[in-house]
């Protein structure tokens, strides 16, 4: 079996990514290398079981817990995207998506966050969507609900804007758009939509544990280390 | 299935044995025992592994670290390569970085690595020639479908751009005159360590098809070796993505600078003209046939 190294130990997460082609078939690897990949890779185990549970689909992955873990995870078929994706061009799959999680995470008994929802995260088939990298998968309150896609936008207008957080009036309205989209239905006791992008840096650092990070979380999510006048701008723009 | 250690150090360095897969039952050696982590790596995952250390400095450095790290499951051997002759033991042979030191060693006659005590007293030995001793001591020392490990540094690929500059350089500005002569004769010398470094990127693998070895893979290792952040096999171009990594850096505004144009000139080399044989370091995996 041939192997790709992908990446190695990113943000100190002790783990490497594989790609290996074995005979016709290809797969990833995900392998830790400390005791805390080993956290990191049953963890992402976990992940995908909650999002496979109840779907019908057989769970695809395969955990072999030696010494230190090793997860192999299928190669979805579908559309990749760039880490450095952006809004525009991307408006009718960041909908879809809004749609999808809206199915998927309020039809589940148990309430879970993805963690690092990015659009780099998804694979998409037509409306056959798969997410991947559950690293930081960790089980919630159902009051957190749209976390994952409040994250998901900030990250869109952290490389939208060039890291300079302004936004054209187009890409303004359209992420109005979408949290309207999120919002619909939502109940009450939701402590993410009032205040969206402050609540979200809010949960992130109160429950940053959870996300199994071992690195400053500052670097690893964009959220967490822009300012509050930011986040209040942007709040006021979804929520006007 | 072996029992995890509460806290155990990252051996993210190792990643490149990855590529083998060992098994709970394996006994590997490692040759020079090198990289630290890769031993102890190796020693995580397989039955046990055997060290092989020529020089004593480096032997008490490791045995430190194989207390601390709770390594049982080893055997460390303070001798030279040709002083083993072992037949068929190991599923696995592991050197990493070992075939710079052995060539270093017998060009140079350093004593900084090996000590004077078991040093090889062979100092005429061509480098070839060492490396064709060497691989018929491992392949005696693996056994049948056993693998072959082989990590090292594309050194020579500085070394002679660095020449070619030069020359480049003198010829522009060297007048008509008898400076033309030493010129000449290093365009010669360059000539002469290009094309050895070429023929010894080739030779490695048609060495390790003599000694027996097969299906050999040879893969480009970025940014070095010693910890890849990306591995791509050779015979996989096709298919594998690449993408310029480096190690993060943060100080200095011109480290970034230099950092950043590394990166354009890594994305032409190897994005675009495909130029694998000048990445920084290689690894080969092979095995003995059954």
């Amino acid at each position: 079996m041939l192997c790709e190294l992908i990446t190695n130990n990113t943000h100190n997460n002790n783990t490497a990514l594989y790609k290996c082609y074995n005979s016709n078939k290809v797969f990833y690897r995900k392998a830790a290398f400390s005791h805390w990949g080993n956290k990191v890779i049953d963890n992402e185990n976990k992940g995908y079981e909650w999002f496979y549970k109840d779907t019908g689909t057989v769970i695809e992955t395969i955990l072999r817990k030696k010494y230190f873990y090793e997860l192999d995870i299928p190669e979805f078929k579908g559309k990749k995207f760039s880490s450095e994706s952006v809004i525009s061009g991307n408006e009718k799959i960041i909908e879809m998506i809004i749609d999808f999680y809206k199915g998927k995470w309020s039809t589940k008994d148990v309430f879970a966050i993805h963690g690092d929802l990015a659009l780099c995260n998804f694979i998409i088939d037509k409306r056959n969507i798969k997410l991947v990298d559950w690293e930081h998968f960790h089980y919630s309150d159902k009051e957190f609900f749209g976390y994952d896609i409040i994250n998901m936008l900030f990250i869109f207008i952290y490389h939208e804007s060039k890291r300079t957080f302004r936004l054209s009036k187009r890409n303004r309205d359209f992420l109005r758009k979408c949290y309207i989209q999120l919002i619909e239905g939502v109940e009450n006791s939701n402590k993410i939509l009032e205040k969206p992008f402050q609540n979200s840096k809010a949960y992130l650092l109160k429950f940053a544990d959870r996300f199994l990070i071992n690195t400053n979380i500052y670097k690893k999510f964009v959220l967490s280390g822009s300012p509050l006048s930011v986040l209040e701008h942007f709040d006021s723009i979804v929520t006007k | 299935m072996l029992v995890p250690q509460i806290n155990s150090t990252n051996l993210s360095s190792a990643v490149g044995l990855g590529l083998i897969g060992f098994n709970e039952n394996d006994i590997a050696v490692d040759y020079g025992c090198i990289l630290f982590d890769s031993f102890v790596y190796t020693s995580r995952l397989c039955k046990k592994v055997v060290g092989i250390i020529p020089s004593s400095e480096r032997l008490n450095t490791l045995q430190k670290r194989l207390v601390e790290e709770d390594v049982k499951n080893c055997d460390l051997v303070n001798a030279n390569y040709n002083e083993q002759h072992f037949n068929e033991v190991f599923d696995c042979v592991i050197i990493n970085s070992f075939l710079e030191q052995l060539i270093i060693e017998i060009k140079h006659d350093k004593t900084i690595f090996f000590d004077s005590k078991i040093r090889d007293k062979k100092r005429y030995n061509s480098p070839e020639k060492i490396r064709i001793g060497f691989f018929e001591t491992i392949y005696k020392g693996l056994r049948p479908g056993g693998t072959l490990y082989l990590s090292y540094a594309n050194k020579l690929r500085i070394r002679t751009l660095l020449l070619f500059i030069k020359l480049a350089i003198e010829s522009f500005f060297t007048a008509i005159s008898l400076k033309k002569a030493p010129s000449f004769i290093s365009l010669l010398n360059a000539i002469y360590l290009f094309s050895y470094y070429l023929l010894s990127q080739e030779g490695l693998e048609k060495l390790l098809k003599a000694n027996g070895f097969i299906d050999i893979e040879k893969y480009a290792v970025f940014p070095d070796h010693k910890y890849p952040l990306k591995i791509i096999p050779l015979s996989k171009l096709d298919e594998c993505s690449f993408e310029p990594v480096q190690y993060i850096s943060r100080e200095g505004s011109l480290r970034r600078i230099s950092a950043g144009i590394k990166r354009r000139v890594d994305r032409l080399v190897f994005n675009k003209f495909k130029l694998f044989d000048l990445s920084p370091s290689f690894i080969i995996t092979a095995r003995k046939a059954s």
